[in-house]
């Protein structure tokens, strides 16, 4: 496997880091090289917050990058932070609800994708599982990990709350196949929405 | 003590972490600290883990008082640690340069840290000048660039061997990408490896009487006359110059027929590395040489790297402004090869930005 790139951007809380730090373990489970680092000034206390993973099947040069392959920006301040990241060569993905003008938008991505995770998970799942589909998604853009390895690393993470409250597991679970799902369409379509 | 590592195991850790793993591996028996980003989870991990192992922990009310106490601590015979970053380099090169006055066994972990005390709490490679020649004193201190985690690991359980074998503050230099990602690396017990952890020694509170059963054990940080001055710091040069050949650490890869030589080190040398192998790729002949100790520097071995390879063009590449680059140019003195610099103060370099810029020089 080649070296993937990744950018994920949102606003604190949104949970950006957690999905960074779960395929980051993902990965390493499945014996590849990563190499996750979280920006970490003083957006920490309220501002974009930006997870960067490379993941590889080789040994990982410097832990940051110029070009992502795959760009996620959560909201509208996430964008214009991360359209420096993108180039012809990267899948370049922002959430459909945020209303983005073309001229905020990167001028160079190989392909620009809208996808509808936050009013998904609001209208057919949860709130709190909107990371999920996110999470689904990076993998339905990139394979950077198996599924079945993104589930172990989740159960890992969250096998403590998941077996006070087992609907939750399931909860996650849907999230993270509907996210893919919706990737591979887009992928498929060229826009979602 | 109780062994850390049972079973040599991988892990997946934060710099910090492996930093805290590693001086429990190596038996440190207290840190001293105060807390500052981006080093602040060594102290978080150190004490989280140092109960469960008999070790202790003492937070202090600033860095000055932290550097004191570790230097207090050693001449108990403790094999105690600190760990900084920052403006709080700054105020630890005070105990520092006490540290190397005394010949004491202190060991320090330094997460670089850029801009002044209200700067960025991200990376920089800007306290290169601080940690190797910082201070009061004549820069008698042995200084580790990691570059990778494992390297962390590995230079913190050396580091306390070196500092305790040669009595000369020592230090692992890190940096904020270091201390904040997320890598695989490989954490064993160092005495099972067949590292041997040298034994320390109290330097106060003897046994026996002086001038009949012992010698005198002079800690003196006070001197009352210049010559006395002098002459200790003459005799500690001199002692840290016969350690030298055996305590340079480096690294060199495609040396041996480069047209151009690329220095970096610490984190940028991943970069270096890379673009070395991408450069090879497309048929220019670069070479990689890579300092591990910034002191003592291997300037013989940076020598015999321009002899024989017969480049006449050198690269350093740096997170700073030149800091290294003055390592660099004091140690090869005389030498007539061309110096190009690639200066990115306080932000991270990537492969591509040495590649494009060697591809510069060339033409």
């Amino acid at each position: 496997m080649a070296l993937i790139k990744l950018a994920l951007a949102g606003e604190g809380g949104q949970g950006v880091q957690s999905i960074a730090e779960i395929l980051a373990e993902a990965a390493y489970e499945e014996n590849k090289q990563a190499i996750y680092i979280p920006n970490f000034g003083v957006e920490q206390r309220g501002g974009v917050s930006i997870a960067f993973l490379q993941v590889s099947d080789q040994r990982i040069g410097a832990p940051k990058f110029n070009k992502a392959d795959v760009v996620i920006a959560l909201s509208k301040r996430a964008v214009s932070r991360t359209v420096r990241y993108s180039d012809s060569n990267t899948i370049y993905v922002y959430d459909s609800s945020i209303s983005v003008d073309e001229e905020e938008m990167p001028k160079e991505a190989k392909k620009i994708i809208g996808l509808p995770a936050i009013d998904t998970a609001n209208e057919k799942l949860h709130p709190r599982v909107f990371n999920m589909i996110i999470m689904g998604a990076v993998i339905g853009f990139t394979n950077i990990v198996s599924f079945g390895s993104a589930k172990f690393a989740l159960e890992k993470k969250l096998g403590a709350k998941f077996e006070r409250d087992p609907k939750l597991r399931e909860l996650n679970y849907q999230a993270l196949e509907i996210g893919r799902q919706m990737a591979e369409e887009a992928l498929k379509e060229g826009v979602a929405n | 003590m109780q062994k850390v590592v049972e079973n040599t195991k991988k892990a997946f850790l934060t710099g910090n972490e492996a930093a805290a793993w590693a001086a429990l591996a190596a038996g440190a028996e207290i840190m001293f600290g105060y807390p500052i980003t981006p080093q602040n989870e060594i102290m978080h991990y150190w004490t989280r883990l140092a109960p469960k192992y008999g070790r202790n922990f003492l937070q202090t009310e600033d860095e000055i008082s932290a550097g004191f106490t570790v230097c207090g601590a050693v001449q108990a015979g403790k094999k105690a640690f600190t760990a900084t970053a920052g403006p709080g380099n700054t105020l630890m090169q005070e105990p520092f340069s006490m540290a190397e006055a005394m010949r004491l066994p202190l060991v320090a972990i330094i997460q670089q840290r850029g801009g002044p005390s209200s700067g960025t709490v991200i990376y920089s490679q800007q306290e290169v000048t601080l940690t190797t020649f910082g201070g009061n004193g004549e820069g008698h201190r042995i200084v580790y660039s990691t570059s990778s985690h494992q390297e962390i690991y590995d230079y913190i359980i050396k580091a306390f061997n070196t500092a305790w074998k040669y009595r000369f503050p020592t230090f692992v230099l890190g940096d904020g990408y270091q201390a904040k990602m997320r890598e695989p690396l490989e954490m064993y017990d160092p005495e099972e490896r067949g590292i041997e952890l040298v034994k320390t020694f109290p330097l106060v509170g003897l046994e026996g009487k002086i001038g009949e059963e012992r010698e005198p054990q002079h800690l003196c940080n006070i001197y009352s006359m210049e010559e006395e001055l002098y002459e200790v710091v003459m005799k500690f040069a001199a002692e840290y110059e016969a350690i030298s050949p055996e305590v340079v650490e480096y690294e060199e890869k495609e040396c041996e027929d480069a047209e151009i030589l690329i220095l970096a080190h610490g984190v940028v040398s991943r970069a270096a590395d890379d673009a070395v192998k991408a450069l090879r790729a497309q048929g220019i002949k670069a070479g990689y040489f890579r300092p591990i100790t910034l002191r003592p520097f291997p300037g013989k071995q940076l020598r015999e790297a321009i002899a024989k390879s017969g480049a006449k063009k050198m690269l350093i590449a740096e997170s700073a402004y030149g800091q290294f680059d003055r390592l660099v140019k004091q140690e090869i003195y005389g030498e007539t090869i061309q110096i190009n610099n690639l200066f990115m103060p306080g932000v991270g370099i990537i492969d591509t930005d040495i590649i494009s810029k060697v591809k510069s020089i060339i033409d």
